[in-house]
Formats: structure tokens, sequence, C-alpha cells
């Protein structure tokens, strides 16, 4: 197992570095640069200076390296929207709202979202099914900016019970972290739902039934413990992506997140702040795989404990 | 008071397009310590009975009955507590497919613990214990180890064990066993079936034994129950079932039993039509260790000669695991030798590339095992046979349909079946769909793997029957892939038998019957049910040393061969060869 985990870890550290390199390429192969002249009207000579001194006049793989030895000390540069601060005080600063957005919103949402899902499975073919699965494609076709400005309407304008945008306060965090979770609660019950009845038609659960088993003890213990199996790959991804937050959410409460750094980074050709946000994306997804692949591991015999003995 | 007694049972499902009676109205009786068989086809509703006994079916399913009483419990009033009660300790289950009936998450150990601990109040230690016990009742040795063993670790064999064991742990009153060795090997069938009576008595179980084959019948009940279509068609003791049996169905399943057979007309003098010449398989296996990675050899198959004589049937047999699949995806070059050559009608076809191969499959077909996977679900069965046809770019559409439309009708199919899709029809109808098109191209050599052992017992004869009329019209040779004795006996002209990826013994059928050499063989032989309960027996079974041990010997004066102490094939008759030690 432990060689596993350290084969693993290497990998990821490849993948890291191919996912680098072509990010690094692309943004530099959109045209422009971060000091055109009708965004920074600056001479020519002044702005030779900048890139000058922004190591930007360089060949772009002398830059890539650069960048990278940098971010292998914890140095992912200084942005050129706010040259102020460095670019890990500026995520540090703006992570936050989005962290507690999207990890309150996947913490609320995905435990319902089973619950749901297993409720739906359970009772197949009744009205809690229906309404569940209902609830779930809602959920999953509706675009969230749609859910965002729905919440706004009902709870800010018209019943006055709720700030409509901000976040100083957590009154205001209500509203977006609701509009959030709906995500995951309704991917995690589709989810949950069809795996859970994969495993109630699968032969053992009869047989269990025959053996006198109590249905309680059959579905918590057996089917529950048979569905997470595929499940976890499914989750665990997904529940560290959110560390990342919403754009658009963010955006519709004007929630002073990440998201908005996203797209500003990319228009004003921000290199170091957009590498800094792609890599910490990328770092965050294969640190997710490589966790839900051991815990696959763990939880599957199948896997863990090997063939015939 | 009878522990079982059923009268008039229907049940129904609902489905799109209506209702399917799968039983209608079958009433039965077992008394404590007697043993029931009920015998019949897929659909006959013999499963569904037994399983709404314990109230194991579907909510989708409709149950209607005059009385179910079981140990005295009213079945279809019993509430929560009567059921668990019911279930398991009145009466316990095991299943046809052991591989599928085990939680994979869970030790077994885990789960014959938790089966006791849900009707008694014992710690788990208590429980484990007593498991241990039970393993060993059910003649497993190592039981301690299996206690802390994985489903995916032990075979199916063993895994049947444990689930008689599991079945055991309550002491039920009675075992009601649902075709428990239809998903096993023979030699492990005879072995499961004798544990089942020897339990059965020692425990002093009633048992109900649910099964399509006879021979199980014969080989462990009194009485006999024969249902078809959810419907009992006769019931009695076991003797007189066999013996004068009075309804027309009982006669015919009776029928399938009795094999006559005709020798196929063989063409010793010309080149064999398939020819397999030291053909080998082994696959690259991974083994891990650390960071490194090391490579070994599984031989699948271990260097085979086998020739197949233009216009006969050669019997392939072995338990699964044996290589003789292996074998015959080689011969027809869909799985890539190792090792060795492939001889069509004389033509080395061993290292043809995939466009000089093309034109050489139209003398070379194969029909599988499962028919329903092997036909394209979104295709007319005129396209399905049609297809070989078209890729060889053989007559126009309109040619080939008609070619196939007559194939249709050639393998017993009215014309109108055309139209229709695979799942509207029946597994011997769709495995007649498969021959169909593996004969339109008018190949010299089929493979046929296992092409019967799916189908019902009346259905297998109709398709063997169907195989051999073809055969004879159209001069085929056919390798006849099998791990059922008693369906070669009736079919192929010599039998090959493969045991751990190596023939040990091949010889004209009558000879492999009448002497059979290698104590592999003499095992398969002695494994085959009775076609009559008269001729019941107890068996002793060998394990895979003592076989080793009892590997034949002969002198080099009998065989001409230099002394030698690897096992190797010895011809001991015309057409006979074993595999034997030489010795001085």
């Amino acid at each position: 197992m432990i060689f596993y985990i350290l084969r693993r870890l290497v990998s990821v550290a490849v993948t890291f570095i191919v996912v680098s390199l072509i990010i690094f390429f692309m943004m530099h192969a959109i045209p422009g640069g971060p000091f055109d002249a009708n965004d920074m009207p600056v001479s020519a000579a002044v702005r030779e200076k900048l890139m000058a001194n922004l190591g930007l006049d360089q060949p772009l793989w002398v830059q890539y390296t650069r960048y990278m030895w940098g971010v292998l000390h914890f140095d992912f540069g200084v942005p050129y929207q706010s040259p102020g601060e460095t670019v890990t005080q500026l995520l540090s600063r703006a992570w936050v709202p989005s962290l507690v957005l999207g990890g309150l919103g996947v913490l609320i949402g995905a435990p319902l979202g089973i619950l749901l899902g297993m409720a739906a499975a359970l009772n197949r073919n009744t009205w809690i099914d229906y309404l569940a699965s209902t609830l779930a494609t809602l959920g999953l076709t509706i675009p969230v900016f749609v859910t965002s400005m729905l919440l706004i309407l009902v709870f800010a304008v018209w019943l006055n019970w709720l700030p409509a945008s901000g976040w100083g306060k957590p009154e205001r965090w209500i509203l977006p972290i609701t509009a959030y979770a709906l995500i995951p609660l309704a991917t995690y019950a589709r989810y949950t739902r069809s795996a859970m009845l994969d495993t109630l038609n699968r032969p053992f659960v009869t047989v269990l039934r025959a053996k006198g088993l109590s249905e309680r003890r059959i579905v918590f213990q057996h089917v529950l413990r048979n569905s997470a199996i595929p499940l976890v790959t499914v989750f665990l991804p997904m529940f560290i992506g959110t560390a990342t937050g919403s754009i658009f959410v963010e955006a519709m409460f004007r929630v002073p997140g990440l998201g908005a750094y996203f797209v500003s980074s990319i228009e004003g050709r921000d290199y170091p702040l957009e590498m800094a946000l792609m890599l910490m994306i990328t770092f965050m997804y294969c640190i997710a795989y490589l966790l839900s692949d051991i815990v696959y591991a763990l939880i599957n015999p199948r896997i863990r404990v090997g063939g015939t003995p | 008071m009878p522990l079982v007694e059923i009268q008039d049972l229907k049940v129904s499902f609902s489905q799109y397009g209506g209702e399917i009676h799968a039983v209608r109205g079958i009433s039965f009786s077992v008394n404590e310590g007697e043993s029931l068989g009920i015998v019949g086809e897929s659909g006959s509703g013999k499963s569904v009975s037994c399983s709404a006994l314990l109230r194991l079916l579907p909510a989708t399913a409709k149950v209607s009955a005059k009385s179910i009483t079981l140990d005295g419990v009213d079945v279809l009033k019993a509430n929560k507590e009567d059921l668990a009660r019911l279930r398991g300790r009145s009466a316990a289950m095991i299943f046809q497919d052991p591989m599928t009936a085990f939680d994979p998450v869970f030790t077994i150990g885990h789960q014959i613990a938790e089966t006791i601990q849900s009707h008694r109040k014992v710690s788990k230690r208590e429980a484990l214990a007593e498991a241990e016990q039970l393993l060993l009742r059910v003649e497993i040795k190592n039981a301690k180890d299996i206690l802390t063993y994985y489903p995916h670790q032990l075979s199916g064999g063993m895994l049947q064990r444990a689930m008689i064991a599991m079945a055991l742990s309550c002491r039920p009153k009675v075992l009601i066993a649902d075709e428990p060795t239809t998903a096993l090997d023979v030699t492990i069938q005879a072995q499961i079936l004798q544990l089942i009576k020897k339990v059965q008595a020692e425990f002093g179980m009633a048992l109900i034994m649910i099964t399509h084959d006879l021979g199980v019948i014969a080989e462990t009940v009194d009485r006999v129950l024969v249902m078809y279509n959810g419907e009992v068609m006769e019931q009695g003791p076991v003797q007189q079932i066999f013996d004068a049996p009075q309804h027309a169905y009982t006669r015919t399943l009776l029928a399938s039993l009795q094999t006559t057979f005709e020798p196929s007309r063989g063409d010793g003098s010309a080149a064999p039509a398939l020819e397999l010449r030291g053909l080998a398989k082994a696959y690259r296996i991974k083994r891990r260790s650390g960071f490194f990675t090391s490579y070994g050899d599984f031989h699948a198959v271990r260097p085979v000669d086998i020739t197949l004589p233009r216009n006969s049937i050669v019997g392939l047999v072995g338990e699964s695991g044996s290589g003789k699949t292996t074998t015959g995806m080689m011969a027809m070059r869909l799985t890539e030798p190792s090792s060795g050559q492939i001889l069509v009608d004389g033509v080395d076809i061993t290292s043809l590339t995939p466009d000089q191969l093309k034109s050489h499959r139209r003398s070379m077909q194969i029909v599988f095992q499962d028919s329903y996977s092997a036909l394209d679900p979104m295709m007319t069965l005129t396209q399905i046979i049609a297809e070989p046809l078209h890729i060889h770019g053989i007559g126009t559409t309109r040619e080939q349909t008609e070619k196939a439309l007559g194939w249709l009708e050639r393998v017993g199919l009215p014309r109108s079946f055309g139209n229709r899709y695979a799942h509207e029809l029946s597994g011997g109808q769709r495995q007649r769909v498969a021959i169909a098109r593996a004969l339109i191209l008018g190949p010299k050599v089929l493979v046929a793997d296992e092409p019967t052992s799916a189908l019902d017992v009346t259905v297998k004869a109709q398709i063997i029957g169907l195989l051999k009329e073809l055969q004879a019209e159209m001069g085929l040779s056919i390798l006849f892939i099998s791990h059922d004795l008693s369906t070669v006996k009736s079919l192929t002209d010599s039998v090959v038998v493969m045991y751990r990826g190596r023939v040990v013994e091949q010889a004209p059928t009558s000879a492999i019957f009448a002497d059979p050499q290698h104590p592999y063989t003499r095992a398969l032989l002695d494994a085959i049910p009775a076609s009559n309960p008269r001729d019941k027996r107890e068996r002793t079974f060998l394990a895979a040393a003592d076989l080793e041990a009892q590997t034949p010997r002969y002198t080099v004066i009998q065989t001409g061969l230099a002394p030698n102490a690897t096992p190797q094939l010895v011809t001991i008759a015309p057409n006979h060869r074993v595999e034997a030690i030489v010795t001085t």
C-alpha cells in the first residue's frame, strides 16, 4: 500500500509538470500582453522597461523555468493588477470566502444529496422517488445563476428576509451557500440513487434477506458499503473541487472570493496570478484523485487484499 | 402436519404490456426430513414458488394462495418478526451462483457470524467459533483461515460449501437448494450434491432441491414434482417418475437423458480439417514488489497437439480453467498463440496477416456459449445471419437476404422471424441463429464453444440434434468444446480431455467411456450424475495431488519410448493416447 501511494505520488508530480507546461504555453499563446497600448497608455520605452523588469522579454522557456523555480520555493510572483502584494497574499486573502462558500456548500449539499438518493432508491417508483428525482434533475439542469436569481428574488426582494448580496456577516452567507449547495445535492442524489439501485439488484441482497437479516442491517451495512465503492471515485474529487468556489455564485452574490480573479487575470494577461490559480486547481484535483484512489482501494477488498492467497 | 404446505399458489408479475403468470395454482407439501425435488425448465416457475415461500419476491410480484404455511406459520400473514424467524431458522436457502451470493466486501467469517447473531444472542467471538465448526462440517479443512478470506479469494466450489455452512448456521428445518450446482464444474457438482445429502442426514432437515437437471434429481431426492409453464405436471416417488412417467412432458425430459450415438462418416484418408501442432498460450503476469515490477508466465495452455479429421466431430472436454476455450479461440486465431502451428485444411494460418487471414476465415467459424451477447441487439436476425456474406462480399444484398432467410428455415426457425431482434427469442432459438450465422459461409471447420451449456435439457437435445444433422449434410468438421461428458457422449466421434492446460487423454468416444486410463478422465466420468435413481452411489473424490500420484505408468517395452519421470503422452491403442510416466 505504501509503495502504491509512493508510485501514485510520482505520477502526481509528472501530471503536475505536464499540466503546468500546457497552461503556461497556452497562456502565452493568447495574443497581447499585460501592457498593451489601449489598457496602459505608456510610451514604448517605458513599456520595454516594464517588460524587461518583469522578465517578459526573455524566451518562454526561460520564463517558465524561472516561474516554476519560484513555485518550488512557494514564490508565485507579484500580480500585475495589484503590485502592492504577492500572489500568495492575494490568494490567501481572497480564498477564504471561496473556501467558506464552497466548503459549507458541499458539506451541506453532499449529505443531503446522499440521503435524498438513498430515500429515492429504497422507495423506488413511489412519490418519494419521483420527488427526489425531479429535484435532482432540476438541480442539475437549471443553471446556478438562474437559481441564484430566484433565491434573491424570493428571499431578498419579496420576503425581505435576507440580504441580497455581500459577504461580511454570516446572514449574508445563507443565500449564496444555499445556491451553491444545490449543485452537489443534485449530483450526489442522482449518483447515490443509481449506485444503490445497482447494489439492491445484486443476488447477494436476496441471500441476505433469505438469511433473515433485518432490512435496516441489509441497507445500512451491506448495501451502503457496496454502493460507496463506485461513489468515492465520483464524490471525493467533486468534494475537493469545490474548494475553489463558484465563479457564478460569487458574481451573483458579489462575494469577494477567488472567482473574479479567474476572469480578470486572463483578461489582463496577469501571468503570475493566472498561473498560480491554475496550478492551485491542478494540485487540488491531483490530490483529490490520489485520495479517492486510496480510499477506493481501502474500502474495496478485491483491490486491498488481492487474489487467491 | 407437514413442514411446508402450499395450496393453490399463484404468482404473477406485472410488466409493460400485461401480466406474466409465472405460477398458476400449484400445491405441494414437504414433511419433516423429507427430500422433494422440483424439476422444470427455466421459466417453469420452480424458483419463484420457493421464493414465495420465504416472501423473497420483488414488490412487482403479485402472490395469492389459499394457504402457504411453513413450520406452522402462515407465511402470507407473517409480520416482520415472524419473517425474520422463518428466514434462516425455519428455512434456509442456497443459491445458484456462489460467486455472486456473498457480499464481496465482508469476510466469509463475518457473513456467517452475522447470520448466527441475527437469530441468537451470542457474542461475535462465539459466533465466529461456531462458524469455524460449521465450515469443518462442510469439509473445509483450513476453516480458521477461510473465515478471514473475502469471497473473491475462494473458488466456486469452496464458496458453495461456505454457503451451505451459512445455511446450516441456524439449524433450519428445511433447506431449499435453488440450482446449487448449475454454475459449478461436473466434478465439483458431484461433491456438493454428496455434501448436501450428508448434511441433510446429519442435521435431520427436509430438502427442497430445485433443478433443471434430472441427474441431480436422481442423485438426491425421494419425491419429485415436475413443473412446466407454472403448473405441476406430475408428482410422485422418484423411482416411479423415472420408471413410469405419466405425463408426456416428463417423458420428453427423460428422453433427453437417453442418448443415441451414430458416428459421423469421417474421412481419415484426406488431410485433417484442423490440425493444432504444439499450440500453447502463456500470459504475462505482473508481480509488483516495491517500485519494481517483475513478470512471470501463466501457462493457460501447454503445448497441445489436436487433430480434427475431416467430416467428424471431436469433443474437447475439461473443467473451467483447463484451457479448452483458449485452445478453441487460438484454433480460430481469435487469441494469438504463444507458440505452435494451426493448420486449417492443410494450410498453415499461424502467421498470416489479417488481410491474408480474411479469405481463410470463410472456412473456419465459431459458435459461442452465450448466444445473447454473441448477437448484436441492434440488428435483425436477417442482418445478423447475412452479415458474413456482406463482409466477404458474396452476392447482392437481395441474394444475401434470401440466403439468410433460407438458413433461418434450415436451422428450424420460420422465415417470418427474419425481422425480429435477438432479445425476442428464447435461448435455444438464439443459438440456432448463431449456428446459421456460422454456417452460412459453408465453412469446413466449426468450433462450438459450449453451445448448449446455457440451455434447458430438452432444448439442448434439439440443438445437439441440429448440429449433428448439419454436420452430416455439409460434411463439417466440428471441434465441440464442453465441460459435460454426457453431452459429448451423444455427439462426438472422439474425445480430447484437457486438465490444467495439458491434454491428458485422447481416444475414440467409445474407448474413453469404456476404458478410461487417466485418473482425471475417470474422475470426470465418475462425476456424471446417475440417469436413474437406482444407479446412485457414494463417490470418493480425489484431490489434485492424488490425481498426480495416480498418473498411469507404462514400461519401455509397452511403449517403445525411453524411460522418463515427466509424464508424456503415450499411445496405448490405435488413436488412444494418455499422459503417462514411462518406466523401465
